[in-house]
């Protein structure tokens, strides 16, 4: 027995180190930071800034963390924390208070859920503090700027397309994101405006909410396929949902020639494009946002400007411009 | 008419397969309002969507009958599944990926069994710490993202074997173990001992750690099938995949009449409450309920199946302890 | 009868589907009188008690208190009439601390509507002191023994100041000394002018304390007369429906070689515990509550560790260390605690049995359940335990037959020295016969019993050696010719004259 418990105290301890290591490499802890930023201060004047991410475990905040930090060892006069809100708005509201308190120089807020976020930020600004918010922008507050990708636009590249190439009185099924989410439902919004207020003679014959999860779209995706012989395209409010729903019916002759949209460009997706199952998607670059929100932490750190707010381009890919996007997937590692 | 109800009452026919009864009712219900329903297509979907998490309330089942239950195995699910997937690619065998997963699984619930025997640590506490964890190890592992092109590893979910959906197969075969074990062996019974009264199993000769352990064990082994599964049916391995399975198992437990009381439990029970929840969410979605609509009638039809269910057991139950 | 009567009952009728419970019952219980119920388990009187209660409602009849008919609904309604109940069946929460339990449900509320604690324990203090209870009012029942527990809950049913008090088998889990206690309460109950109900089997305190006898049988009251007009053998006729014979059928069989020897045996709980027991020997273990004959047995039974000693089976040293070993080596023991250590709740009889020795029918590693139920079937016959089926739950039998289950259960495992503790304890004069019945049955056998009891009678009734224990040690033993009662108290209370 205690020879078993001494060799899980080895294999947890192991295991605690490993953790440490790896996070050292992504995330450096806050006292390292610290630290490193006082001895920094003497010679020449480096920026501190806090990321404060919405939530590691979602798959694309994570690629933005990570692009960030990237995209933030290309600045000598910056360095960046990355704290994860653990998709919490308790949580995310107390690191922001927290970064408050460390005297960073900058804060980037990835909101979870922007209302919730929205006095802590403007707790940030009434202390001075470069204060910016991201994936999506807290708009309308005084002194604080933002960098974003606009899902509104994100989805009406999509749905201008789809307007041309969805036949006449088509049956379609509707994949949404998590009610009450900013970008689930601006991206609906859109749809419904750039597309089925157009195409009236369309028909939804199914709208189900699949959580941005690819296995819950499977789930719906199976059971329309019973109830419908026909079904023209499949309107997905992300890739990781549209791939699901090509998943199910990837072998089956009778939708082969289904059309699907989705929105991210994710690895997954520009694959699917270049085998011809997705028709299209939009781009929404985690590098590109990771590049505006260095350059707009930089500007506004060394007093160019007082106040940005961009929008990140949301490039539609289709099987034309595939090629592009696949490269790019394949620096960063996404793709082998 | 009457009498005859009466008399079906006063049976324990009612009282043993209430639960079947309800989902009997279901399955007519949903026949007559949707004609796709009873079609062998959308049936054999229903089985392939109820596959994974009905593997893990089989372990589950097994874990709540004798007093304990795993609120990690949605999370040791992915840590199995994604690890799976990444010997597949870096092996390029189907056996090595298989046995990563279970192995995983395993010693994940090895950890959650020694936490509860040997440090008396209540389940409740060591799994909800194993959720975290393994959640954890497979987001660093991954670094947070899905992992893409798993290949021939699909086989597992999406391949069939004779006509019938490899899912539905693993079904099959994790119900008929979770049945004979239960029934026909030791460490069944001494799992219904310990759940009912766990120091008369211990004054009755019965070493309630090792079957305790064992339970997890189990556990293990069918948490890392359903992480293989459900791998390979998203085509992907996804770290933050199946979020709050682990709760999806209690309820099929529990609605399939396994007590959190402990002592009381089938496998069948379960996998007729899986099948409750299945055809709920199957005919909803083909009748087309308002999404938020749905997850109300999810709720109220839940609280009444269970409801039902107590209602037959206690009546035999009163009728029974007739002579004070 | 010239005193008034407090409670009565006329036409009472209760049927649970497939039985009927209660049949027509009628009778009454005078202020400041006991009226004694008896009758065997399953007679109705449980029953009768719960609708008194409120915690069943009758389909018949009428319940009237001071000559005015009341309907009671639940037991907080009872408790508003005056009613009292102290259960059979210690229903008690381990975590609770003395006051809270005795306050449970009644708290005495401050000014400001919040739980007055300093008034409970006001009011736990004068009571424990009153009581000579020599307990700290915040300590947790799980620390106090059976009886104190049993001794509380009596306590607690006086304090509501009921004056219609059901006392179900009060005295099945406490010593000598404190059944005098509770005695003295009940005169004190009497002179206050409190109407008592009082079930009970033992026939020595039924008349001791009676002042009318009512007893039950198959539903129905079979008599109710004043007690001058019985006596015990009367009593027990009409309970049984039979004259019994020989209250103990012991027999006599050759005693063997030793089977079983305990040296020197410690613990924290006793010391230097030296005992032996032969083939074919019932060996009483007598003793006051707490003095440490359970705990000797839990230790040679492995439920318990020991420190320090030798265990001696058949000449060779064995060393047991958990139950799984004991069985191994055909040691068994019945608990006294039988829903604690006993029964497994809501499982069946057939499960209940033969969860003990599960390997003896498994064939090509499945069980067998035809040969299970065979052995489940020949056991419940020999043990004439009274059930509607082997796949009935345990939990809905009486008493007894609960017992009997539980004999049962080890009877599979062929043991040679069975330990039975407190074998008896709340059941029925026509099952208690039946267990010693069988108790000689195994002797006959050639096995060997070892029977702890505080029920002085059946120790001297069945063994045919009897130890005597006190706070943690055998104070002595005493062959055939020497069992008296006073010999075995004068042991058991440590006030030893010689040797």
């Amino acid at each position: 027995m205690r020879k078993v418990l001494a060799l899980l105290l080895v294999f947890v301890l192991a295991l605690g180190m490993l953790a440490g290591c790896s996070s050292n490499t992504s995330t450096s802890t806050t006292e390292a930071a610290t630290t490193a930023a006082a001895g920094g201060e003497s010679t020449d004047k480096v920026f501190r800034v806090a990321y404060i991410a919405r939530a590691q475990a979602d798959s694309f905040a994570a690629w933005l963390a990570n692009a960030v930090m990237e995209e933030a060892d290309k600045y000598d006069n910056i360095t960046v924390d990355v704290f994860d809100g653990q998709a919490n708005d308790d949580i995310e509201n107390g690191l922001i208070e927290n970064a408050i308190t460390n005297k960073y120089d900058a804060i980037i807020v990835q909101p979870n859920n922007g209302e919730a976020q929205r006095p802590y930020v403007e707790k940030a600004v009434a202390a001075g503090i470069v204060t910016i918010t991201t994936n999506a922008r807290i708009s309308g507050i005084e002194g604080a700027s933002s960098v974003d990708a606009d899902p509104y636009l994100q989805a009406k590249v999509n749905a201008d397309a789809a307007v041309e190439q969805i036949p006449q009185n088509a049956k379609v099924v509707v994949l949404l994101g998590p009610p009450g989410n900013f970008h689930a439902d601006a991206r609906r919004d859109s749809w419904q405006k750039e597309f089925f207020d157009k195409r009236p003679d369309v028909t939804i014959v199914g709208e189900e909410i699949a959580n941005w999860n690819k296995d819950e779209a499977m789930n719906y995706m199976e059971t329309w396929v019973q109830a419908n012989d026909q079904i023209d395209a499949i309107i997905a409010m992300n890739d990781n949902m549209a791939a699901g729903a090509l998943e199910v019916i990837k072998d089956n002759a009778k939708f082969s020639n289904i059309l699907a949209y989705g929105v991210d460009g994710t690895a997954e997706a520009c694959l699917l494009i270049q085998e011809g199952k997705l028709t299209s998607t939009s781009l929404q670059s985690a590098y590109a946002l990771a590049e505006g929100l260095l350059d707009t932490s930089n500007k506004l750190l060394t007093g160019q400007e007082t106040q940005i707010d961009i929008d990140i381009d949301c490039p539609l890919i289709t099987k034309d411009n595939v090629a592009e996007y696949i490269e790019m997937h394949k620096k960063a590692g996404a793709i082998q | 008419m009457n009498s005859l109800l009466q008399k079906i009452k006063k049976s324990n026919l009612m009282a043993t397969f209430s639960i079947y009864f309800v989902l009997l009712f279901l399955f007519l219900i949903s026949m007559m309002a949707n004609e796709n329903f009873a079609t062998i297509g959308n049936l054999s979907n229903i089985s392939r969507q109820i596959a994974v998490g009905t593997i893990l309330a089989f372990g589950q089942t097994i874990l709540i009958i004798s007093g304990m239950l795993d609120l990690s195995s949605g999370s040791v699910l992915a840590l199995a599944g994604v690890l799976s997937v990444d010997a597949y690619l870096k092996t390029g065998s189907l056996i090595v990926s298989f046995l990563v997963g279970i192995i995983v699984a395993v010693i994940c619930n090895i950890l959650n069994g020694l936490m509860v025997t040997k440090f008396k640590t209540p389940p409740f506490i060591a799994t909800l710490a194993m959720m975290a964890m393994a959640r954890g190890a497979a987001l660093l592992y991954t670094n947070g993202q899905n992992i893409y092109q798993i290949g021939d590893y699909v086989i597992f979910g999406q391949g069939s074997w004779f006509g019938v959906p490899n899912p539905v197969w693993f079904l099959v075969i994790t119900m008929t173990v979770t049945w004979y074990l239960l029934k026909h062996t030791v460490f069944g019974r001494s799992v219904y001992a310990i759940g009912g009264n766990e120091e008369a199993a211990n004054a009755s000769g019965i070493n309630v750690d090792r079957v305790k352990m064992k339970a997890y064990i189990i556990n293990g082994i069918f948490v890392g099938l359903a992480g293989i599964i459900f791998m390979s049916r998203v085509n992907g391995g996804l770290p933050n995949g199946a979020n709050g399975y682990e709760f999806k198992a209690l309820t099929a437990a529990v609605i399939g009449g396994t007590s959190f009381s402990g002592g009381v439990g089938t496998a069948s029970g379960t996998l007729a409450g899986a099948f409750i929840v299945g055809f709920l969410d199957n005919i909803m979605v083909l009748v087309g309920v308002n999404s938020y609509l749905q997850q109300i009638v999810r709720g109220a039809i839940i609280a009444l199946a269970v409801i039902y269910d107590i209602y037959f057991k206690t009546t035999r139950k009163k009728n029974k302890a007739a002579k004070g | 009868m010239s005193q008034d009567v407090k409670l009565k009952v006329l036409g009472i009728e209760k049927s649970f589907p497939g039985v009927k419970a209660l049949d027509q019952i009628e009778f009454s219980v005078r202020k400041g009188t006991v009226h004694v119920l008896c009758g065997e388990n399953g007679a109705g009187k449980s029953t009768l008690m719960k609708i008194i209660n409120g915690i069943y409602q009758p389909d018949a009849g009428q319940i009237i208190i001071d000559g005015v008919e009341v309907k009671i609904k639940n037991p907080i309604q009872a408790r508003q009439l005056g009613i009292g109940m102290i259960f059979q069946e210690l229903n008690y929460i381990p975590e609770m601390t003395i006051e809270e339990s005795l306050f449970v449900g009644n708290w005495p509320l401050d000014k400001a509507g919040k739980v007055d604690w300093k008034e409970i324990r006001k009011r736990t203090l004068a009571l424990l002191k009153a009581e000579n209870l020599n307990y700290r009012p915040d300590m947790k029942l799980k620390d106090l023994t059976v009886s104190d527990i049993q001794m509380l809950e009596i306590l607690k049913a006086i304090s509501y100041n009921s004056d219609i008090i059901i006392m179900d088998e009060p005295t099945s889990a406490i010593t000598n000394k404190e059944v005098e206690v509770l005695f003295s309460k009940i005169f004190e109950l009497k002179a206050r002018g409190a109407a008592i109900i009082y079930i009970s089997h033992k026939m020595d305190e039924i008349f001791r304390i009676a002042d009318d006898i009512t007893v039950f049988r198959d539903g129905k009251v079979i008599d109710s007369k004043p007690k001058a007009e019985l006596d015990i053998e009367s009593v027990i006729a009409l309970m049984v429906g039979r004259k019994l014979g020989n209250d103990f059928p012991k027999v006599e069989v050759p005693i063997g070689a030793p089977i079983l020897k305990v040296e020197a045996l410690n613990s924290s709980k006793f010391k230097d515990i030296n005992f032996e027991i032969k083939k074919g020997e019932i060996v009483g273990f007598a003793g006051l509550m707490g003095a440490g004959r359970t705990e000797v047995m839990r230790s040679v039974f492995g439920l318990d560790p020991y420190r320090s000693g030798k265990i001696i089976k058949d000449g060779k040293e064995i060393k047991i260390k958990n139950v799984k070993d004991s069985i191994d080596h055909k040691i068994v023991m019945l608990s006294e605690d039988r829903r604690r250590y006993g029964i497994l709740p809501v499982r069946s009889v057939r499960e209940n049995i033969s969860i003990t020795n599960l390997k003896r029918f498994i064939k090509k590693g499945k069980l067998h359940a035809k040969e299970e139920f065979e052995t489940v079937k020949y056991y419940c016959d020999k043990m004439k335990v009274k059930t509607p089926t082997y796949e009935t739950n345990i939990s809905s039998l009486s008493g007894g037959n609960q017992q009997k289950v539980l004999l049962a259960k080890w009877l599979i495992t062929d043991p040679e020295v069975f330990i039975v503790d407190e074998p008896t304890r709340g059941i029925d004069v026509g099952a208690k016969y039946e267990i010693y019945k069988l108790i000689s049955d195994l002797v006959s056998e050639g096995k060997s019993v070892i029977m702890v009891s505080s029920e002085l009678p059946e120790l001297i009734g069945m063994c045919d050696r009897i130890y005597v224990m006190a706070k943690g040690e055998i104070m002595g033993v005493l062959d055939k010719p020497e069992f008296t009662q006073e010999n075995i108290m004068r042991l058991a209370t440590g006030t030893t004259s010689n040797n």
